[in-house]
């Protein structure tokens, strides 16, 4: 039985968002690509399960970069360009802000935005406009750069804004305006998708979380975030992609410094020219190279030099009454009892109670998320992987639920309501359960964290270097756009354009 | 524009490499193999594993018990007491899997060596996995096992602290893992078993449960045959019965035959419960799919060809209209990997290619964007034409 071809273009490890964006676009370009994934389904944790015969979205809060119809953002683009036709929901509000001392809703649209922050915090319009309108001009010159680089003197000239922040904190160019506490609050909510403190996070990585969330606003698909992985893989095969489900990668094979194809746990052995990996470097350096004697010793010393970034820890609920006979107001709630993101940041090292969660009612954005009677509502937090890689098995299950259990109690206390009397389907995922159905290195959703030891400009400027084997390429939250769902789908374009752009090189070489 | 000043603004991303470069140049070249995290999943969620039967005795005058121990000498993982394991039977060219509740308890897979046990009736002729369990299955044989599977489980964040478990037939076994969970002091709820059996002789693990009953594990069989010397319940699970062993907040745990749901459906409504207080055990494989409505009954005599895409591998095999597909895959020996056979979990997800099926409606556990792009759950779709299916290389 013969159930690959003999050569691939392109093998793809990992069917997720990453892998995905990587296969359609090696397709459209005419190139033979396989695709192997370890579940039996596309999208990583971009996806959904069912439960009591109720579909549940399993991760996705909000989509950056999709844009309005006829004013795509890339993201967005890139799925229409690719005939990757899924139906958008526009999230209607960006956030509520519940913090000490602010009941707040803010919406997206910059200047909306800071009239809003204005009516809560008086006085602040003018300033907030200003450091959000800072944000877009870094947020155009990211998207300009990454297709048109250019030298350093002209950059200065055509992106000040861009080369001014980028070497510093987001809290270092905060400052620099000289807003009441209040107002630092209401813009410091979004930082959990970005998962550092402000003190270690870079400006630029901040303006382009805000430019686009509050510029754009967000987007969910209606057949939750399984509609956008099912999608992009039909549509992939579609185009000619093979992909192949419950397939785990164990090796990636290597010769003379170059990559020519992996090894499965079942035994197969397939062949390509090219590598793209959505397992992580950590995984691929310490153990999934053959022979292990490619693998540099830079290579070793720049994932050590690196720190992971967050994983997740949700309690998803399925409840057995409306959201507005619940009192539940808003799509998204983020709530935390301060707002110091080195703080929390520092907290989420532990095993909780975590003090920062994020709330999302998915009927409040979708209303055929659930059943007629019914809504979904989840709490979750982004904690470190450092507290849960202390946990023992035999310990996991009483943390897992004493952690939910306190999330639960909070949000009940928020909301007037005891969620527990209105539980149907509940669902605790940790970081136990990212990396049982993903492999992720210790369950890690988000790649290696930014901050300024590992700014993006510096990822940018290094990447040639750090390409250690020859035709293999990583793609996934931990390239060099990092994480979320939205830079998931930039990574593996960048993955994908580097291979197609050495390609190009070689084939020229050869003639 | 100015940040800090000219010279120290426009130097950032310099600044920004150069620390990037020192972090790398003073990190650790030794090789961090381990993940912490991904252990913690091989003790809970361990791929599949091998078994080896250590004993096997007898449950009731037509059922049986069986234990394993896993054969590589380490402990069988976690489980929730109430959730089922699937074990691969070899029978000739062909792999069949079937899902079982574990009668046993939770702490019994850690303790010692750990054993892990289910309990199967000889079935009435529509099981021959059952019959081959009670009559060849010996001391000694291998199989290969996944654990920790199902839904059907005590939910602390969620149930009731008063449950009134409703079972029939085999489908005592869930509940003898939870009364031994409780008895043993490491689950914590009151459970109440009304186990409605026709015969006395019918009652299955009747003097295990009997010896586990105390303060929070009460059994109380109910026989519907004609018993003269019977001191118990009669009768079936009916409201008013289950309404005697009811507390004011309750949920209830339903497992036991196809029938039993259908009627067990119809009175549960008159109690009133919240439908979150309400827990029926997956449907299970449909006895009888013409049963169903919309079922077109003018093919059921039908066999289909059904072709199985495997990668480029392509192989034709007969389909009959009246067996799933994971049947005719099972029976001409092209392994698929299920786990429920409820249409439920999902494992055995198949991408139609082309032609058409008929999905149970009782076991539609998919996905509303799989629904869209012609994705079944093999154990639940039936051909209803010739069919062509992508499943996953296994």
């Amino acid at each position: 039985m013969k159930f690959y071809k003999d050569h691939y273009d392109v093998i793809v490890i990992g069917g997720a968002l990453a892998g995905l964006s990587s296969a359609l676009m090696l397709a459209d370009k005419g190139k033979d690509v396989l695709v192997l994934e370890r579940h039996n389904l596309p999208g990583g944790i971009a996806s959904s399960f069912v439960r009591g015969g109720i579909e549940i979205e399993a991760a996705l809060h909000e989509m950056m970069s999709i844009g309005e119809k006829d004013n795509r953002l890339k993201v967005g683009k890139f799925f229409d360009d690719m005939g990757v036709d899924i139906e958008w929901l526009k999230v209607p509000e960006a956030y509520h802000a519940s913090l000490p001392g602010l009941e707040v809703t803010l919406h997206p649209g910059l200047e909306t935005f800071a009239k809003e922050v204005d009516a809560a915090v008086p006085g602040t319009y003018q300033k907030v406009l200003a450091l959000l309108n800072l944000c877009n001009s870094v947020f155009d010159s990211v998207n300009e750069l990454s297709i048109h680089p250019m030298s350093k003197a002209k950059m200065l000239i055509k992106h000040e804004a861009f080369v001014k922040t980028a070497g510093y904190t987001t809290q270092e160019v905060i400052d620099s305006f000289d807003l009441p506490k209040k107002a630092q609050d209401l813009l410091a909510p979004y930082w959990i998708y970005v998962g550092s403190g402000f003190s270690d996070l870079p400006f630029t990585i901040y303006s382009v979380l805000m430019a686009d969330y509050i510029g754009y606003g967000s987007y969910i698909p209606r057949k939750f975030s399984h509609e956008m992985s099912l999608k992009m893989a039909e549509r992939a095969e579609a185009m000619g992609v093979q992909i192949e489900y419950r397939q785990h990668v164990d090796k990636i094979l290597v010769k003379n410094g170059k990559a020519y194809g992996v090894r499965t746990s079942r035994g197969d052995e397939i062949h390509a020219d090219y590598v793209i990996s959505s397992s992580y470097p950590n995984k691929v350096y310490t153990a999934m190279i053959e022979p292990a004697s490619e693998v540099p010793k830079e290579a070793i010393k720049m994932v050590n030099g690196r720190r992971l970034s967050l994983t997740a820890f949700s309690v998803i609920m399925i409840l057995d009454d409306t959201a507005e006979a619940l009192g539940i107001k808003d799509y998204s709630v983020f709530r935390g009892d301060t707002m110091d993101t080195d703080a929390l940041y520092k907290d989420l090292a532990g095993l909780g109670p975590y003090r920062y969660l994020t709330c999302i009612c998915h009927n409040l954005g979708n209303d055929t998320a659930t059943p007629p009677g019914t809504c979904s509502y989840s709490i979750t937090t982004l904690p470190r992987v450092d507290g849960w890689k202390t946990v023992k098995a035999e310990d996991y299950d009483k943390i897992k639920h004493q952690v939910a259990e306190q999330m639960i109690s909070d949000m009940s206390g928020y909301l007037g309501v005891n969620l527990r009397d209105h539980i149907l389907e509940i669902v605790i995922e940790t970081p136990m359960t990212v990396n049982r159905y993903t492999n992720a290195w210790n369950g890690c959703i988000y790649g290696y964290a930014h901050t300024m030891e590992d700014h993006i400009i510096a990822r940018l400027q290094t990447a040639e270097a750090e390409s250690f084997i020859k035709h293999l390429e990583f793609s996934g939250a931990h390239a060099i756009s990092g994480d979320g769902m939205g830079p998931a789908v930039t990574n593996g374009r960048k993955a994908a354009k580097n291979v197609l752009d050495t390609m190009a090189v070689e084939e020229a070489a050869a003639k | 524009m100015k940040i800090k000043g000219f010279l120290k603004d426009v130097t950032g991303a310099s600044r920004v490499t150069k620390a990037r470069l020192n972090a790398f140049e003073t990190a650790s070249a030794v090789p961090e193999t381990t993940d912490p995290i991904a252990e913690v999943v091989r003790e809970w969620h361990p791929a599949k594993f091998d078994v080896v039967v250590t004993a096997i005795r007898d449950a009731s005058p037509t059922a049986k018990t069986v234990r394993f121990e896993r054969v590589d000498g380490q402990k069988l993982p976690y489980f929730y007491a109430g959730q089922f394991i699937v074990l691969d039977f070899v029978i000739g060219d062909s792999i069949i899997s079937r899902p079982y509740s574990l009668s046993s308890a939770p702490f019994e897979a850690r303790e010692g060596k750990g054993f892990a046990e289910i309990t199967v009736r000889r079935s009435k002729g529509d099981g021959f996995i059952a019959d081959y369990i009670n009559t060849d299955v010996k001391v000694g044989d291998t199989f290969k096992a996944m654990m920790g599977c199902g839904q059907f489980y005590w939910e602390p964040l969620r149930d009731a602290k008063h449950v009134v478990a409703l079972a029939g037939g085999v489908g005592i076994t869930p509940f003898a893992s939870m009364a031994k969970e409780i008895a043993h002091g490491t689950l914590d709820f009151d459970l109440t078993i009304l186990y409605g059996s026709v015969a006395s002789n019918d009652i299955i693990l009747k003097d295990e449960l009997e010896a586990l009953q105390g303060d929070k594990v009460h059994v109380v069989n109910v026989l519907s045959g004609d018993e003269p010397d019977w001191q118990g319940e009669r009768g079936f699970l009916t409201a008013d019965l289950i309404k005697k062993y009811s507390a004011p907040d309750t949920t209830y745990f339903i497992c036991g035959p196809q029938a039993m749901y259908t009627f067990l459906r119809e009175e549960l409504k008159k109690l009133d419960a919240p439908a979150r207080r309400i827990r029926f055990e997956v449907f299970g494989q449909a006895k009888d799919i013409t049963a169903f409505a919309g079922y077109p009954q003018e093919l059921k005599d039908k066999t289909f060809s059904l072709t199985v895409m495997r990668g480029i591998q392509k192989d034709v095999i007969p389909a009959k209209a009246t067996e799933s597909l994971v049947v005719a895959l099972e029976r001409a020996g092209i392994r698929i990997e299920t786990a429920c056979r409820s249409g439920e979990c999902g494992f055995c997800r198949t991408k139609v290619l082309s032609g058409s099926v008929y999905v149970c409606p009782e076991n539609d556990g998919r996905r509303s964007a799989d629904k869209d792009f012609g994705y079944v759950h093999a154990c639940a779709a039936y051909p209803t034409s010739d069919v062509t299916i992508k499943i996953p290389i296994e």
